[in-house]
């Protein structure tokens, strides 16, 4: 037994400090962001908060932060939506509909996934441009409105459904849409809350492709923001400190809250989305 | 373009509707596969084909006027374009060390927090949190702990008496910076999936080597590791992928610029920098076939691999 509450010791002894040193960069952050102007200077650096809260009220007379969290929120919301739409219908097509040629559009849907997006990026900016779509909202999350995995799991899950179920709701006059709709769908509800929190947490961190198609805040979201803050103002740390701590609150209260959850949608595929 | 636009053809009706050639009975099937169909199409199937097409042109982004210059713009890159010969190498840097230190500690607190230890659950969560946090706002973070000057990762180096690196301000120690983040970054993945797979191992063959008196440190290597074989190749191959893809710490951390003396450019970063700083449309896209065929290597390399060692004996 005291083998056992040593081995237990050395393995706090060791994950301790490891874990504190992958949350040391999130309090520094909100050290940094509560700094005094000029503390940056000081060295060795002030390990603990100054509590200079104003930094997260005077940050907002540099960038248009209502703006661009709207902008984030509302690509972000397109995202998921359309996302949980898209694969819900094809997911449920392919376990349960039966049509000419769907294993090749199967086959078709999983090499899509080998597709690194990088190598996408200067074509659809042309499309983009020749639909008129720069620097819009759809531009941002229309393109990525369709997720490989989405699709996958949506049908991995509608395939543990019980054939009567279907078979009942068809005596009942039901077409495929209803019995999507009103029994199949929220029975799959788990698929759809892993598909939506991975969709949001990519919505909302995305950063190139806003980057790349986005010219001005009108549509811009966040993290361009915030990144065009960092590469214009480096005088005021604390307050770049204050705008990244409010853009990766939200972030952090998802995966407290649903950190169970988004640990295994992300296990499952060892990606994001 | 609306994706949602085909669902207004009423599906169920086309499928009840039961028309007696099998391709007239699945129009319902194709009437739900096309909102995905559409969008997998237009923005990752056909963009994939047609950037070969792209590469041999060259199209200036701003003039928008393409000329067909055939196989110049390859001739250009593999034998006249040091800068993207940089960019490999530093793509195979960053790869090498970044990918197995990222998988050795994950494998670590893995093995450390499989237990059931309490508190446990934090302890997973805050090495799994920057996975899901966002880029720009962690490194903006990072450049700070970094500073040469002021940072408070030099200030610990200074107490223990190490040399101070000039990190993100010096050639040779940009790229480090970045692995150090993208270590950061990513062990968390590795810590969750090696989780899955130590949960996958039956615990009395485990308990058995312990009752013939194999220590622990037996045990892992032994009976642990070889069963986790499969998980090590999965995480092998995301992580190999992922990190030839790393472009957007390279944006954040060197300003847009590449690093000093071009010291952090990437294959991603280059292509991007091409494509959208330089406006060099028809250059970018052979970049991105470049880049297309070296993933593709990979994969291929990695299948073939992966069949032939996965099984344990």
């Amino acid at each position: 037994m005291s083998r056992r509450r040593a081995g237990l010791a050395l393995r706090y002894l060791l994950a301790v400090p490891l874990a504190a040193a992958f949350l040391f960069p999130f309090y520094w952050m909100l050290v940094l962001s509560l700094n005094r102007p000029d503390a940056i200077l000081e060295f060795p650096p002030r390990l603990w908060p100054q509590w200079q809260i104003q930094n997260y009220v005077e940050v907002w007379r540099f960038v248009n932060w209502p703006g661009l969290f709207a902008n984030t929120v509302l690509t972000t919301a397109g995202r998921v939506l359309l996302v949980l739409v898209t694969s819900t219908l094809a997911g449920y097509a392919f376990a349960s509909m039966r049509f000419v040629g769907k294993a090749a559009a199967f086959g078709l849907v999983l090499a899509v996934y080998m597709v690194p997006t990088e190598v996408t990026l200067v074509p659809n900016y042309i499309t983009l441009s020749h639909l008129g779509w720069l620097d819009s909202y759809q531009a941002q999350f229309v393109p990525l409105a369709a997720s490989v995995f989405g699709i996958f799991l949506m049908r991995q899950y509608f395939l543990t459904l019980p054939k009567d179920l279907w078979e009942a709701a068809q005596l009942d006059g039901c077409g495929h849409l209803r019995y999507l709709w009103s029994i199949a769908a929220p029975l799959a509800r788990p698929a759809l809350v892993t598909i939506a929190l991975l969709q949001f947490i990519e919505g909302w961190n995305a950063f190139l492709w806003p980057l790349i198609v986005t010219s001005t805040d009108r549509v811009r979201p966040l993290q361009v923001g915030l990144a065009a803050f960092s590469f214009t103002d480096s005088t005021r740390p604390e307050l770049l400190a204050a705008g990244a701590f409010m853009t990766t609150l939200p972030i952090l209260i998802v995966f407290l809250i649903a950190q169970r959850q988004l640990v295994g949608g992300i296990a499952s595929t060892g990606i994001r989305g | 373009m609306d994706p949602s636009a085909p669902i207004a053809t009423s599906p169920a009706v086309a499928a009840r509707g039961g028309g007696r050639p099998a391709v007239r009975a699945s129009f319902g099937g194709y009437a739900f596969i096309a909102p995905a169909f559409l969008v997998l199409l237009a923005f990752l199937l056909v963009p994939a084909v047609w950037v070969f097409g792209l590469s041999l042109f060259r199209w200036d982004l701003i003039a928008n006027n393409p000329t067909f210059v055939g196989l110049a713009n390859f001739e250009r890159l593999l034998l006249r374009d040091d800068l993207w010969w940089q960019s490999v190498r530093q793509t195979v840097y960053y790869t090498a060390v970044a990918v197995p230190a990222g998988m050795a500690l994950g494998l670590l607190l893995a093995v450390l927090l499989d237990a059931k230890l309490p508190g446990r659950h934090l302890l997973r969560g805050a090495v799994f949190a920057p996975y899901v946090t966002p880029f720009v706002a962690t490194i903006v973070i990072w450049i700070w702990i970094f500073n040469p000057d002021y940072g408070v990762l030099n200030a610990l180096l200074g107490a223990l008496h190490l040399p101070r690196p000039g990190w993100t301000h010096s050639p040779d120690w940009i790229m480090p910076a970045i692995i150090i983040y993208g270590i950061w970054q990513h062990t968390g993945l590795n810590l969750v999936i090696y989780l899955a797979g130590l949960a996958n191992i039956p615990a009395d063959l485990q308990e058995a080597a312990r009752v013939d008196g194999a220590g622990p440190w037996r045990v892992f290597w032994r009976i642990t590791w070889p069963l986790l074989s499969p998980t090590t190749y999965f995480l092998l191959f995301i992580n190999l992928i992922g990190s030839f893809k790393v472009t957007v710490p390279v944006y954040v951390f060197t300003d847009n610029t590449g690093g000093p003396d071009q010291a952090a450019e990437t294959i991603g970063f280059y292509l991007y920098q091409q494509a959208f700083a330089f406006f060099h449309a028809g250059y970018a896209g052979a970049i991105s076939v470049a880049f297309f065929l070296l993933i593709l290597a990979i994969t291929g390399i990695q299948m073939r691999f992966a069949s032939r060692r996965v099984f344990y004996t």
